[in-house]
């Protein structure tokens, strides 16, 4: 290369610093502070701590007839619903979201979901085994769980603020929300969206990009 | 020449099996209404079903060999195994009891002319007639 001054030089000189500069400026907005996930639920102050709502304890088995608890999301994200297999109103529009959920998560090892049936009776372990995989995934990235009843119930009211119960008068004879909980690996809830919108998926998925992204969250 | 004009008349009009005819977009029309209130849940907008749970209703061999006892599964539902393009399909269907005749027939002419089904209009007595022979579920 010449490197005497001249104007092909010269011209190249200055692209050089303009893409530096341009670089540098993106790479500073990549840094800057992004707005953080809110958190829900009821808080309280201690001091100059503040406790956050986190999930109850809980266990049950997925499809594999493992345990699944708190553990099982140990330093994970997930997102938590909740469906039944025979429903034929809201969830196998859920199912179709969360199947988009998991497919935009393949290359994140941290990031997991956690489908819980409210109708126990009939979706036994056998029965979410073969939904599970009709659906063609696998049961350590996607938990289908099923347990006792009253136990669901309760944690999708008290700890996922999502409605589930059982109402003879619904046309499937449950009532349930189709709400999908993003959980933080604090066990704190970051969002919720409805789980038969695309749009809501759509931010969903952006907002687990994000979780992943607070890194000591 | 009087007979041939008047059989002519009479006979099933290809006019009216055509995706021209008034008859056939007032059926196509309310099919998509009550498509969209009863099927496309599990069945999808694109026709496609879900995985290996919710069967096709797109380029599906079961389908289009099998129009009587579509029309019967529509009215009162299926369970147990079902074979679509070589795939098994095992999720109970549950009936639609409160569908009157016309509107099944609404709903075939729905589906089978779209996506890329091309049957063509379905006629009240077609459904009347599979109705009437409907195997137990």
């Amino acid at each position: 290369m010449d490197w005497r001054l001249n104007a092909g030089n010269l011209m190249l000189a200055s692209r050089l610093i303009f893409g530096v500069g341009v670089f540098g400026f993106l790479f500073m907005s990549c840094g800057g502070k992004e707005e953080k996930l809110p958190i829900f639920g009821q808080r309280e102050v201690a001091g100059t701590d503040t406790v956050y709502h986190t999930i109850a304890p809980f266990a049950f088995v997925d499809q594999d007839s493992l345990w699944v608890t708190n553990n099982t999301f140990k330093d994970n994200i997930y997102v938590a619903d909740f469906f039944f297999t025979t429903c034929r109103t809201i969830c196998p529009i859920m199912k179709r979201q969360m199947l988009r959920v998991y497919e935009a998560t393949a290359e994140m090892p941290d990031v997991k979901i956690l489908s819980h049936t409210i109708d126990p009776e009939y979706d036994t372990v056998a029965l979410l085994h073969d939904f599970a995989e009709r659906l063609g995934v696998e049961s350590k990235r996607w938990h289908f769980v099923t347990g006792v009843k009253d136990s669901i119930y309760k944690i999708a009211q008290t700890s996922y603020f999502a409605t589930a119960m059982e109402d003879k008068t619904e046309p499937d004879g449950f009532i349930h929300s189709g709400a999908f909980l993003l959980i933080d690996k604090k066990q704190r809830i970051r969002g919720k969206y409805d789980g038969t919108k695309e749009e809501d998926v759509n931010r969903l998925i952006i907002d687990i990009k994000k979780l992943r992204r607070e890194g000591e969250n | 020449m009087i007979l041939c004009w008047g059989l002519m008349a009479c006979a099933p009009g290809n006019s009216n099996k055509s995706a021209n005819s008034v008859k056939f977009q007032q059926y196509y029309v309310e099919g998509e209404v009550l498509f969209k209130k009863y099927c496309i849940n599990c069945h999808q907008s694109d026709g496609l079903g879900l995985g290996r749970v919710y069967p096709p209703l797109d380029k599906s061999d079961f389908m289009e060999k099998n129009f009587e006892e579509v029309i019967c599964i529509i009215k009162n539902g299926r369970e147990g195994e079902l074979w679509v393009n070589g795939v098994m399909y095992n999720q109970p269907m549950k009936s639609n009891p409160t569908l009157t005749e016309l509107e099944v027939t609404e709903l075939a002419t729905y589906i089978y002319n779209t996506w890329n089904n091309q049957r063509g209009l379905v006629e009240v007595r077609e459904v009347t007639s599979a109705l009437s022979a409907c195997p137990d579920r």
